[in-house]
């Protein structure tokens, strides 16, 4: 077997001091092959999902184009600083459903499409070198930069293909042929430019979770970027520019369609590419630029018990979640005037907003409290599956081998979710009532809204209770969570303006809070939902202790 | 109190899979007790279940004289464990894992941890998704043998340790040994327990087929014999326990029973010996001889194994 394969090699033989330029390359044709067969369900679920994705975008926004009306409410949110969120906002003075897709929607496929590719980089390339398979596959036949270049043809391929599929949905759904080809090829270029972004970074870091993190660091820099460049001005300004995002919307299809805006993006990408192989050159297999940091010897005094251990597990999730939600908190609370302008809004949005003309802000704070309050049970959910995950992956199991009883280490756990869920709470709505008081010129805010993010606490507590009790009764089932959170999240956006019955929005633990700063603190409410919660994170924690602990 | 373990008729299923079969256990306080078997013979379930980490589904457990899942909390203050698969957290280092441990233990021995990391060769600074197999290892026993446990339930510890290490390791439990505490060491190959081990059971398939010291057991088994002699050897066939003889040009090879190497050995010495090897028997071999048993017991041909 190894001399098969010494006799194979093209060019090891004496003499050769440095490999030829060809041998850095042997066996990327079967690297690629072999990338192909093992995403061969990924990489289509990726590229199927987002035709589909497309195909319904299409559709939803056929069905809100239809009446003027509906098209004014589509403006407010390509204009002002909304629309700087999404995009420069070309073709709203004439909002058809493709350009309403392109301009608002086309963000979350240039996401999209930079997530599929970096993570698809970093998982055949640093991934593999972290857990040692590289480093078996290249003592084959296999060149320095088969790994990396194997990795970027198939990520060129997706985008490639991803365009393609794109703009073939377009084309399908009636929307012009050559501009749906043009979006297309926008989104793939920037699933191409994060490609060579992932080249780049998975060479830094010894590990792929930590190069994935910069690549997504990248894009959330590039978000940043765009979104401000297009605050400043109408339709971009020159700091749009520094961003790969804003290229791609800056080729407009169905408004004035330019390819050149791409060419910024090729460019990019060859030169991040090229960055990645220069830097590639000058490791060893495993190797990263940045030599891993070392930890502390001893553990910090304070963790010594299970609330405090729990705690220091749960941390950067905490921290990393608070401040986003602060960041989208304090935009949100500043937007409130443009959003809630009474001027040419449907009854639908006012009906969303509250029912009343005369408190719409409110309204619109309410809305977006709430919203702010699921996303923060998302926090608890996944807190609570990471409890599940120490257990199955056995982490959990030398804990509980030492005087660390059941009730001690879960409830650590649910303790630390309670407590960082409401501090969360009220740190977002002192950031959201700050910016809308600054926006209205008007201090209450910043009680009211600190009060209503407070208030929403139960019902997320609620959640965090009914996940603990599956994880109790059936852990393989707190996947229900998510199924409850997102029908909250369907009730509250869309309970009023599709007049569902009483008792199907009471079934959301979210509602009970009614819409506070809109509607007043229900203290019967709140003391029923907090009982409530305490029952079912009782129950779970009485049951975890009465099952086996299970590990894979 | 001389035991610390007993357990009685111990079962446990996974569903289809009955794990523990009638278990039957006995551990005497202050000795080190090998606990052998094939993978998937049930160790890691038997340790868990003494641990109150899994509930079995009848029988009885007492360990330290107490019931492992009702007083699970009470009991694991006086009981260290090493898993079988030791996991570490991926953003604590090894020695904040350690501290964690032994705090949560109730307290650990910071001279004698530091010393055991330093016998061991273990960088504590590295963060859990750096170790090697072998190093996470190291974690979980520095932490387990850092504490003043009167019982160590050790789940195969050194499976990923290199030779050098697991020195290290049989010197610590001699150390421990002379202490006076119990050990409980899990392993599939008979060689990492059997310089250690005042006792060896022996599980498969759920159940104990055989206890007792290894030199009792090796009383039962054969001894594998190739020698090299300066004459032919001739006549070993008429000699009582001889097996699987091969006596041609080359070396003489066989298997003798325990209980007739001394005769086989005094025999051999007749011919003139130049080099002599012996291999005292294995796991796989113990194990055999009690298939062995099953099989003729059930009538069927025992093959060369009888
Ligand atoms: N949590 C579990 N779920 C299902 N089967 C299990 C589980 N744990 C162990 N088993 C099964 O029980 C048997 C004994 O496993 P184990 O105790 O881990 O063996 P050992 O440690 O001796 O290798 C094996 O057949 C294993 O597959
Ligand atoms: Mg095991």
């Amino acid at each position: 077997m190894t001399t098969t394969l010494t006799a194979e090699a093209p060019a090891s033989g004496a003499g050769a001091s440095a490999t030829r330029p060809g041998d850095a390359l042997a066996g990327t044709g079967a690297l690629v092959r072999f990338i192909l067969r093992r995403d061969r369900i990924k990489l289509p679920a990726w590229l199927l999902g987002m035709a589909l994705l497309l195909s319904m975008f299409l559709n939803g926004v056929a069905e809100l184009t239809k009446t003027e009306e509906q098209r004014q409410d589509l403006l407010r949110i390509m204009e002002g600083a909304t629309g700087a969120i999404f995009g420069p906002g070309y073709g709203r003075d004439d909002i058809t459903t493709e350009r309403y897709v392109v301009g608002v929607y086309g963000l979350f496929f240039f996401v999209l499409a930079a997530l599929m590719s970096l993570l698809l980089v970093a998982r055949h390339t640093r991934a593999e070198e972290q857990n040692g398979r590289a480093e078996l596959v290249r003592s084959a036949v296999v060149g320095r930069n088969a790994h990396l270049t194997a990795a970027l043809v198939v990520a060129a391929g997706a985008n490639v293909a991803l365009a393609l599929l794109l703009g073939g949905v377009m084309a399908a759904n009636g929307y012009g042929g050559a501009d749906g080809l043009l979006f297309g090829a926008s989104v793939g270029a920037v699933g191409l430019v994060f490609a060579g972004v992932t080249a780049l970074t998975v060479q830094v870091t010894e590990y792929s979770r930590a190069a994935t993190a910069m690549a997504g660091t990248v894009l959330g820099a590039a978000w940043a970027v765009r979104a401000a460049g297009d605050m400043i001005e109408d339709y971009g300004s020159p700091l749009s520019w520094f961003s790969p995002l804003a290229w791609s919307n800056q080729t407009r299809p169905y408004v004035d369609g330019r390819w050149w805006p791409l060419l910024l993006s090729l460019g990019l990408a060859a030169v991040t590419a090229t960055a990645g192989y220069a830097l590639s050159g000058r490791r060893d297999v495993g190797a990263g630029l940045v030599a891993a940091r070392a930890g502390r010897t001893d553990a910090a005094p304070w963790l010594r018990s299970p609330l405090t251990a729990a705690f220091r597990l749960q941390r950067t999730g905490l921290i990393g979640w608070t401040v986003a939600l602060t960041a989208s908190g304090f935009l949100f609370g500043g937007l409130g005037e443009q959003v809630a302008d009474p001027a040419n809004m449907s009854e639908d949005r006012i009906d969303m907003f509250g029912g009343s003309v005369d408190t719409l802000l409110d309204g619109y704070l309410g809305v977006i409290t709430m919203f702010t309050a699921v996303l923060a049970g998302i926090m608890v959910v996944l807190g609570v599956q990471s409890a599940r995950t120490e257990e199955t992956k056995g982490r959990a199991e030398p804990v509980l081998a030492t005087a660390t009883s059941r009730w001690a280490w879960f409830g650590g756990y649910l303790t630390v979710l309670a407590l960082g869920l409401v501090a969360m709470l009220l740190i977002v709505g002192l950031a959201t009532g700050i910016a809308a008081a600054v926006a209205e010129s008007d201090g209450s805010y910043v009680w009211d809204l600190t009060a209503a993010h407070l208030a929403h606490a139960p019902g997320i507590l609620v959640m965090l209770g009914l996940a603990a009790l599956l994880f109790g009764v059936l852990p393989r089932a707190i996947g229900v969570t998510w199924a409850v959170l997102g029908y909250s999240l369907f009730v509250g956006f869309f309970g009023e303006i599709m007049d569902l019955p009483g008792w199907a929005r009471n079934l959301s633990p979210v509602e009970h809070a009614g819409q506070p700063p809109l509607d007043d603190v229900s203290w019967p409410a709140t003391v029923t939902l907090l009982l409530i919660a305490a029952a079912l994170a009782a129950a779970g924690l009485v049951a975890f202790r009465r099952r086996d602990l299970e590990t894979t | 109190m001389t035991t610390a373990i007993v357990t009685s008729e111990l079962v446990k299923a996974f569903g289809r899979v009955r794990a523990l079969n009638g278990l039957q256990l006995s551990v005497k306080t202050g000795e080190v007790h090998g606990f052998l078997g094939p993978n998937g013979a049930g160790k890691s379930t038997t340790i868990r279940v003494l641990l109150g980490l899994l509930r079995a589904d009848s029988g009885r457990a007492e360990v330290l004289g107490a019931d492992p899942w009702r007083e699970a909390v009470a009991l694991h203050r006086r009981i260290a464990y090493v898993p079988g698969d030791v996991e570490l957290w991926p953003n604590l280092t090894g020695g904040e894992a350690i501290d964690l441990l032994g705090r949560l233990r109730g307290g650990l021995d910071k001279a004698r941890r530091d010393e055991l990391i330093e016998r061991f060769d273990l960088d504590p600074t590295k963060k859990g998704r750096t170790y090697s197999k072998g190093n996470r290892q190291k974690v979980a026993i520095v932490a387990a043998l850092a504490s003043d446990a009167e019982l160590l339930l050790l789940d195969e510890p050194t499976a990923g340790l290199d030779p050098l290490m697991e020195v290290v390791f049989q010197d610590v439990i001699d150390q421990l040994k002379a202490q006076g505490r119990t050990v409980l060491l899990s392993s599939h190959i008979l060689a990492q327990v059997e310089k250690l081990a005042d006792r060896i059971s022996i599980i498969r398939q759920g159940e104990i087929v055989q206890t007792g010291t290894l030199a009792e057991m090796r009383q039962l088994t054969r001894t594998t014999i190739e020698a090299l002699t300066r004459q032919p050897v001739t006549g070993m066939e008429r000699l009582p326990g001889i097996h699987d003889l091969e006596a041609g040009d080359g070396p003489v090879r066989f298997a003798v029973d325990g209980e007739h190497l001394e005769e086989a050995v005094r025999a051999l010495s007749q011919f003139g010996v130049r080099a002599l090897t012996s291999h005292p028997p294995t796991l796989e071999e113990l194990m055999l001889r009690h298939y062995g048993d099953e099989l003729a017991a059930a009538g069927e041909p025992a093959g060369d194994v009888r």
